[in-house]
Parts: C-alpha cells; sequence; structure tokens
C-alpha cells in the first residue's frame, strides 16, 4: 500500500490571516518527503490538511488519483504519529495500536497478528500490556510509530516525532526510523524544523518559510543549490556567510568585489543575474584558512569554536564584518590572531535584495 | 489555476462540491445533540424561571394564580414594609458579623497549618469536617448548646455558678448566636481557600528571603500576606454572596425572632410567599435580593479576571 | 508562622505555641458534636433531671434502638438517597455530554451558548425559586422523586467544571482517535471520558453533598412527611425539641443522619476538599 500524494493550489486561511497561500506539490509513491522551515511556516498546517484535520480553503488534495479533501480523516487511510505521541493513557499498549482496526471491525485474529507483528518488528513486545504511563519517552515514540504501522495505511504522516526526546535518543530513533523506511514501504511525509533530521531522512524535502514553498529538492540539492537566500540561511550549520559585493564582468562570468576590496571570481554568467544590491554566500567550508599566495584576505580571529573534527574561525575582515571560516580540528589559532582566508568563490552563490539565488556552474553539475 | 488541471476525478471538483468539505470542527447542528440535554434542563428550569419570576414581581399573585398586572406596586410595597427594611439590615448585620470573622480566622488557622506535618493534616480535616454537615444537623447542635437551661453552654457557665447569655431568646443576641454557629459551620471553606493559595506561592521567595535574613514576621509581612491579598478579596467576596442567603440557621434557631429581630431576606422572601402564598411580593423580594448577589458575583468575576490576566 | 520552612528549621517555640492554640480550638470546635453524641447516649428521663449526668456513667444505645424500631428516618434515608443518588447520576451525565459539547466541538452559537451558561452561575437559587415552585404546581411535580431531583439538573456548575476538564486534554488524542476512525461520541465514549474520571469523582461528589444538604427546595416541594428527605426530616423533628420522645432520642436522630456523611468525608477527604473549594471559586 502506498500513495502518490498529489497537493494543488492549497490555500488556508484563518479569518483575515492567511496561513497557506496557493502551494502546490507533488509527492511520489513510496518517497520520504519532509517538510522543512520555521515554526509558524505552515508545515504542521499542511500535514494536518493531509491528515484532514484542518479543513482545505481553496485547492485540492489527492491520493492516487482520488481526491480525499473531502473525505473524513479516518477514510483518507492514513496514520499519523504525533508531536506529542497522543497515546491513549488509560489504554494498554496492545490496545492503543488496535483501536484503530477495532474502529473498521476488523476481525480479532488479525488484529492481533498485526498488533504482534509490529511490536516484533519495534521491539515492544514486553510493552504491550503495559499503559503509556509506565513509558519512556523512547518507548511511547515506539508505540506511536507501531500504531501507525498496524494500519499499514497507504501514507505515515509524521508532526515533529523526534523533537520530545533528549539529544542522544533523537539521534538513535532518527537512524531507526531511516532502516523501519526500508522495511515498510509506504509513503512518509515528515514535518520537522530540524534541518539534520531533514537532511538525513529524506528522499526530497520541501522548504517551507512564511506561508510559501521556498524550494523542492533532495537534500543535496537544497543544500548545494538553495533556491534563495532563505534556504540558504535555513540549512547548513553554521550559518552561510553573506557579504554585500558589487559585480563586475570577467570573460562573461560574474567577478564579485567584497567590502574589503578583496575579489572573487564566480563561474555564473554575468548576463544571468539581474536584480540589485547583490550579496554573495559563502558557506564556512569553502573559507580556509591559507597562507602565501592562496590567501585573498585577512582579518582577525574574534571567537573560536573548537567541534573536534573541525574548528570554527569566526573572524573579522578589515573592513569591519565577520565572517566564520573553517579550519582542521587541532587548529593552533587563537583568539586574536591575524590569520590569512582564502575564500572559494567557484563554491559561493549570489543573492539579490529579493533573495533570489545564482549558482556556479560547477555546482549545479554536482 | 483552470479547473481543468485538478487531476482525479476531476470533473465534478468545483465550488459546490467545495460545500460538502467536512472540515473537522466546521459547526455543525449534530454536534449540539451533546449539549441538547443539558440545555433543555438549563432552559426549562432555569432560564424561563428566572425571568418569569421577573414577570412575577411584576403582577399582583397568590396561590390561586397570577393577577393583574400591577406594575413596581410590590416594590412599592415592600420599601413601605417596615420588616423588609429591617430584614435588610439584619443581613447586611449578619453579614458583618460572619464574613470578617471568616476571612480572619480562616486566613490564621491556614497560616498556622500549612505545613506537611501529620498534626497539621488531621487538624486541618477536623476544621473543615463541620462543612459537611447539613444545616439541619448544625442548628440542632447548636441549639443543644444555645439552649436554655440545659445547654452546653448553660451547664458550662453553670459550673461557675454564672448564668448563661440567652443566646438565641435575646432580641440583641440571636443574630450574634446564628452567626456564631455559621462560623463554626463554614469557617472550612475560606481556610482551604487560603491553604491553597498559600501553596501557589513559589518556594523559592521564601529561600530567596531566608537569604536575605528576612525574619519570620518580616517574611509574613512582606512576601506571604501580600502574595496571597487576591485570595483574601475572593474569600470575602465568595462569603458575602453566600452568606446574603441566610436562611436555614435563622429559621430553624430563632424562626427569625424574637420579634424579627434575627430575620434575613431569604426567610422573608420564603414567609411571603409559602407561608402568606403572596407571590408577587415574594417575587419582588427576590429580585432584589438577586440584585445584591449580582454586585457582589460581577465584583467576584473582575477579579478572578484580572487574576487571569497577571497569573 | 512562615512554615514553609517547617521542614528545613527545627520546630520552635512559636511553633509550639502555634500548635497548641490550633489543637485547643479544633477542640472546641468539636465540643459541640461531642455534647449531641453524649447526649444521644443517654437516658432521656436521667438527662430531664440532671444535666451534669451527660458527664459519667451509665450510657445506653437505647435512643438507637428506637431509631430502628419507631422512626421515619429510614424513610427519609431512603428518599435522600433516591434523590441524591439519581440527581448525581443525571448531573454526570449531562455535564459530562455537554461539557465535551462545548470544549471539543463545533456547532452554531456554540459561544453564545456557554457564556449564557457561565451566566448563569451568578443566579442564585432564590431568583428561581418561586417560579420553579409555580410550574411544579402546574405539572403536579410536589412531592414526587423527579420534582425534587429535576431542579438540580438546571445547575450550571457541573457543565463549567466538565468543559474546562476537557479542554485541559490535549487535542491530539481527539485528532489521533478521529484518524483510527472513531465516531465523535466513540471518541468521547472510549477516548476522553476515562480520562476525566477525577473531574467526575470531584462533580459527583459535590452534587450528591449538596443535594443530600439542600434544604430550601425539599422544604418547598416535598412537604408531605413520607416525601422528606432526611435534612427536612431532621428538621421537622426540632419543632418538638426535647419534649415527646426526649432530648436523647432527638440527638441520636442528628447522630444517625450526621454520621453516613461524616465518614464518607473521613474517606474521600481529598475529593470532598476540592470539590467544595473548587465550586467556590469556579
Amino acid at each position: 500500500m502506498t500513495a502518490h500524494i498529489e497537493i494543488l493550489n492549497v490555500s488556508k486561511r484563518y479569518g483575515a490571516l492567511t496561513v497557506l497561500d496557493g502551494l502546490s506539490l507533488s509527492i511520489k509513491a513510496n518517497e520520504f518527503m519532509v517538510f522543512l522551515g520555521p515554526s509558524g511556516c505552515g508545515k504542521s498546517t499542511l500535514l494536518r490538511m493531509i491528515a484532514g484535520l484542518e479543513s482545505v480553503d481553496e485547492g485540492t488534495i489527492s491520493i492516487n488519483g482520488q481526491r480525499i479533501d473531502t473525505l473524513p480523516p479516518g477514510k483518507r487511510d492514513i496514520a499519523m504519529v504525533f508531536q506529542s505521541y497522543a497515546l491513549y493513557p488509560h489504554m494498554t499498549v496492545a490496545d492503543n495500536m488496535a483501536f484503530g482496526l477495532r474502529n473498521i471491525n476488523m476481525p480479532a485474529d488479525v488484529i492481533s497478528a498485526r498488533v504482534a507483528e509490529a511490536a516484533r518488528m519495534l521491539e515492544i513486545t514486553h510493552l504491550l500490556e503495559r499503559k503509556p504511563g509506565q513509558l519512556s519517552g523512547g518507548q511511547r515514540q515506539r508505540v506511536a510509530i507501531g500504531r501507525a504501522i498496524v494500519k499499514e495505511p497507504k501514507a505515515f504522516l509524521f508532526d515533529e516525532p523526534l523533537s520530545n526526546l533528549d539529544a542522544a535518543l533523537r539521534v538513535r530513533t532518527r537512524v531507526e526510523l531511516a532502516q523501519l523506511r526500508n522495511r515498510v514501504r509506504s509513503t512518509m511525509v515528515f514535518v520537522t524544523h530540524d534541518q539534520i533530521e531533514a537532511m538525513t531522512l529524506a528522499d526530497r524535502i520541501v522548504v517551507m518559510n512564511n506561508r510559501k514553498i521556498e524550494q523542492i529538492g533532495t537534500p543535496m540539492e537544497i543544500y548545494s543549490q538553495p533556491a534563495s537566500r532563505f534556504v540558504a540561511t535555513f540549512v547548513g550549520s553554521p550559518t552561510m556567510n553573506f557579504l554585500r559585493v558589487s559585480l563586475s564582468n570577467q570573460n562573461g562570468f560574474a567577478r564579485a568585489t567584497l567590502p574589503d576590496g578583496t575579489e572573487l571570481q564566480t563561474s555564473i554568467p554575468l548576463e544571468s543575474i539581474d536584480g540589485s544590491e547583490h550579496s554573495i554566500g559563502i558557506r564556512a567550508e569553502a573559507i580556509k584558512r591559507a597562507n602565501g599566495a592562496a590567501a585573498t584576505t585577512t582579518g582577525k580571529v574574534d571567537v573560536v569554536e573548537r567541534l573536534g573534527d573541525r574548528t570554527l574561525l569566526y573572524t573579522r575582515l578589515r573592513e569591519g564584518s565577520i565572517i566564520v571560516a573553517e579550519d582542521i580540528g587541532n587548529s593552533r589559532v587563537a583568539i586574536g590572531d591575524e590569520i590569512a582566508l582564502s575564500l572559494d568563490g567557484m563554491r559561493a552563490h549570489l543573492f539579490d535584495s529579493s533573495g533570489r539565488a545564482w549558482h556556479n556552474q560547477e555546482a549545479s553539475h554536482g | 489555476m483552470a479547473e481543468a488541471a485538478i487531476p482525479g476525478s476531476g470533473s465534478a471538483a468545483s465550488a459546490s462540491v467545495r460545500q460538502a468539505v467536512p472540515d473537522v470542527n466546521a459547526p455543525i447542528w449534530r454536534n449540539a445533540l451533546f449539549v441538547a440535554p443539558y440545555l433543555f434542563f438549563f432552559l426549562t428550569l432555569l432560564v424561563v424561571p428566572l425571568f418569569w419570576g421577573v414577570w412575577l414581581s411584576l403582577h399582583k399573585a397568590d396561590a390561586f394564580g397570577i393577577g393583574r398586572f400591577v406594575g413596581l406596586d410590590n416594590y412599592f410595597r415592600l420599601f413601605r414594609d417596615k420588616i423588609f427594611l429591617q430584614v435588610i439590615g439584619n443581613t447586611f448585620y449578619f453579614v458583618l458579623l460572619t464574613v470578617p470573622a471568616l476571612a480572619v480566622i480562616g486566613l490564621l488557622l491556614a497560616l498556622a497549618l500549612n505545613r506537611n506535618a501529620r498534626t497539621a493534616a488531621a487538624l486541618r480535616a477536623v476544621y473543615f469536617a463541620s462543612s459537611v454537615l447539613s444545616v439541619t444537623i448544625v442548628t440542632l447542635i447548636w441549639r443543644t448548646v444555645f439552649i436554655g437551661n440545659f445547654g452546653l453552654l448553660a451547664t458550662v457557665y453553670g459550673w461557675f455558678g454564672a448564668t448563661a447569655p440567652a443566646f438565641l431568646s435575646d432580641p440583641k443576641l440571636a443574630m450574634i448566636g446564628i452567626a456564631i454557629a455559621t462560623v463554626w459551620w463554614c469557617i472550612g471553606l475560606p481556610m482551604m481557600l487560603f491553604l491553597s493559595a498559600l501553596q501557589q506561592v513559589p518556594r523559592e521567595i521564601y529561600e530567596a528571603a531566608s537569604l536575605d535574613n528576612a525574619s519570620r514576621w518580616g517574611t509574613l509581612w512582606h512576601i506571604t500576606l501580600p502574595s496571597i491579598r487576591r485570595t483574601f478579596v475572593l474569600v470575602i467576596i465568595i462569603e458575602i454572596v453566600l452568606q446574603f442567603q441566610l436562611f436555614g440557621q435563622a429559621w430553624l434557631m430563632t424562626k427569625g425572632g424574637p420579634n424579627n429581630a434575627s430575620k434575613p431576606i431569604v426567610l422573608y422572601i420564603y414567609e411571603a410567599t409559602f407561608i402568606k402564598w403572596d407571590l408577587g411580593l415574594g417575587a419582588a423580594a427576590s429580585e432584589i435580593l438577586f440584585i445584591l448577589i449580582m454586585i457582589a458575583a460581577l465584583a467576584q468575576y473582575f477579579i478572578s479576571r484580572r487574576k487571569g490576566e497577571e497569573g | 508562622m512562615s512554615s514553609v520552612s517547617s521542614g528545613m528549621i527545627g520546630r520552635s517555640t512559636g511553633d509550639r505555641i502555634v500548635l497548641a492554640l490550633t489543637i485547643g480550638m479544633a477542640i472546641v470546635m468539636m465540643a459541640p458534636i461531642a455534647w449531641v453524641v453524649a447526649l444521644s447516649l443517654k437516658d432521656n428521663k436521667e438527662l430531664m433531671t440532671d444535666m451534669n449526668s451527660v458527664f459519667h456513667a451509665p450510657y445506653t444505645i437505647q435512643n438507637y434502638i428506637n431509631i430502628l424500631a419507631t422512626s421515619s428516618v429510614f424513610r427519609w434515608i431512603l428518599n435522600s438517597v433516591i434523590v441524591s443518588g439519581v440527581l448525581t447520576i443525571l448531573t454526570l451525565v449531562l455535564s459530562s455530554l455537554a461539557g465535551y459539547g462545548f470544549a471539543r466541538l463545533n456547532f452554531p452559537f456554540r459561544n453564545a451558548l456557554f457564556v449564557l451558561v457561565l451566566l448563569g452561575l451568578a443566579v442564585p437559587e432564590q431568583a428561581v425559586l418561586i417560579a420553579r415552585h409555580q410550574l411544579f404546581s402546574w405539572l403536579k411535580f410536589h412531592n414526587t422523586y423527579h420534582g425534587l431531583i429535576l431542579p438540580g439538573l438546571a445547575a450550571p456548575f457541573g457543565v463549567f467544571l466538565m468543559t474546562q476538564y476537557f479542554r485541559a486534554i490535549p487535542r491530539e488524542l481527539d485528532e489521533a482517535a478521529l484518524l483510527d476512525n472513531a465516531s465523535r461520541f466513540k471518541i468521547f465514549w472510549k477516548v476522553l471520558l476515562p480520562l476525566t474520571l477525577p473531574a467526575q469523582a470531584t462533580l459527583g461528589i459535590f452534587t450528591f453533598l449538596s443535594s443530600w444538604n439542600d434544604y430550601f427546595w425539599p422544604l418547598i416541594s416535598g412537604t408531605k412527611k413520607e416525601m422528606y428527605t432526611l435534612t427536612i426530616g431532621i428538621a421537622s423533628t426540632q419543632t418538638n425539641f426535647a419534649q415527646s420522645e426526649g432530648l436523647g432520642f432527638l440527638m441520636s436522630q442528628a447522630v444517625f443522619a450526621g454520621a453516613p456523611i461524616l465518614i464518607l468525608y473521613l474517606f474521600f477527604q481529598k475529593y470532598i476538599v476540592t470539590a467544595v473549594s473548587g465550586a467556590a471559586v469556579r
């Protein structure tokens, strides 16, 4: 059982407030799709509209060609895992999982077989007779997923299911979700504000901001070719560096002049660029410590962040702006040091004042 | 987007179908079925009688039926009736006797018993116990305390060769006797309200105060009491509303006597309506009481509102 | 007095004085009850000659035996159990349904109706009593059980309490159940209602207690002796105070009537206190 979900021109309003504004989106069968965005961007609302928990004010949602936005939630053949798990506190784990199946009058032996199979898969068989209150956060999470699995739905919806777990458990559950995904062949839609969850789990990511879709793409497309300045800012850690630049022509490609006078050559055709007030965006990993001829500019180190495998250097350029550069894990650089940096213009992005993005040609091939 | 772009069944997907979309939160008449049974009783036995009562108060009515419309005549009759003016005075006097006592004693008990020790829990249970008794039993108990020459009070006074004050037969003392019984009966509620307010004062404040070398009196005066000030006002208002409705104690202990000295408004309403069967007059007196209680209830509403904003 | 810290520091002289005072006051408070219990255990004739005989033997349970033999108390208790019991059950049913409806479902005029119910909280019984009494006269409901029960069903407190309680339950439970194909009634019955048990207990006890102790409506509606509730019945015996049947017998009836509630209080103290204070603050 799997679902191809087609969302077309969907809008949602609460009175005068527009929450979603004419979204269109296609989720392929068996795809793991992640809705990523800051809180309030409408990603949860969109998920709940697929579930039928929010009405669709305009547009349509269909599954496998059949329109479902006119169906009540229970008839859409989808399962949802809630952020708070929403387990029925007074029912045992087994009853929690069986409740939905009993409601459609499934034979008892089929129900118990399905519950047993899901429990085995999630390794919660020993918990079946317990109540949710007796379980740890991670165990509740598994029960919530189990409750979804037994329904064998066409699609699974996850509403920030990992955000109530502590950091270590979140990482473990993330891995388990990825494994589960390989066993349960079904369409999965996953809402999160955590870019790492999105990057690690998704086949494709939908980045949402401010009622609209900013970009749809594979995790690497989102990372290396962010469609807008918002996406570039939201995805990646540390946040991409942005510097105001003026552009000039070098053999038809854009050459960016930084505020401190440094010139960076890109492979972005200049004629493709329009708009005004351009900025260059460049990730820390494309700014390395350098010496001698490789150096493009210099700066003074303000903060040193040691992450173990690498070191982030918050460096103040001559004209005052701060950029984050990357160095090796056991870097010797200390606060106050003057260092030389090499900025890789071929891995940079250009943005105009409206947030539109242009990428280097190499990157678009990779 | 063109309509044709809609996939799937497509053809009927238009505005008319949109009407049928089952918004799980849309207002649907069928949902009202859940509240309908209660609302039936609410409307027939509360809302309708409320307006019926107003209507009655504007008519001449007795046990045999409702007579002609008399306008505000029943109200004029009330305010020409010396006894009615007296019962209003009596009721205010009773409220004045009981409410401050209940609030202050309740607060003192709460302060004394706000601890985790087992003795404190047992004492709290004792002080609240009288609240669960019915007015009938309370008055029976207190009559056997107060009554003439063989009550508990008379017996205790007798040991010292003294004569006990005649709480129920002296016009000056009757209301005080009723007030004593009432405070005894009702002390549990203010105590519990103060206790729950005290328990909501954050512990950190006390710890900060002790780090600041505050004395116990200083802590009480500058921290504990100011933090339960709103509860104090709330208790006062709740008790005003409750004690305004004095009836059973007065009816059962003194019959409102001697010489109407302990007759409250509700007893006046009872006598006018169910003994003299002057329904119009009784209804008019009820409306007066309603207005008095409404004023206090409105005060309570605005104070609990403010609590919500600050909390 | 800043007793919150009593766990951390030892008991001071001040604490001891306060404790002694509260214990002393509690004894004074209980004295009238002890007096009544003592009277109930004395022979009526002996009391007539010497009140001080209360303080020494012989004590007797003859008065209680007489209750079993002669008194109407049993009939009154039965009436009270029927009236308060049925009223409590119906109140729980109506309030739970309405509370769920107001908290979770949408229907036309929902908010206006809820405000109306809230306003009803402020209406004192006296403002509707006379009209209710007339209505029940016309319907010939006086001196019947339903006549004693029905007015209690209009009280808005239960709806208010249950609505608040349902609102505090996470909505995601409803949504999970909706996705589990449960109907609205099934969500109410199978998913949410079991979670409201504490509120049911609070409301049930409060309703039972106030109905059991109600004095005004039964006084004007159940006027026949065989329809007296216990509260009214005991009151009716007070008119022949210390006369024909004797003081001791009268007191034994009071004890007999008051004891069940006090015992109930001992067992459900926490719920009763919560119920009564909750109802007061609203």
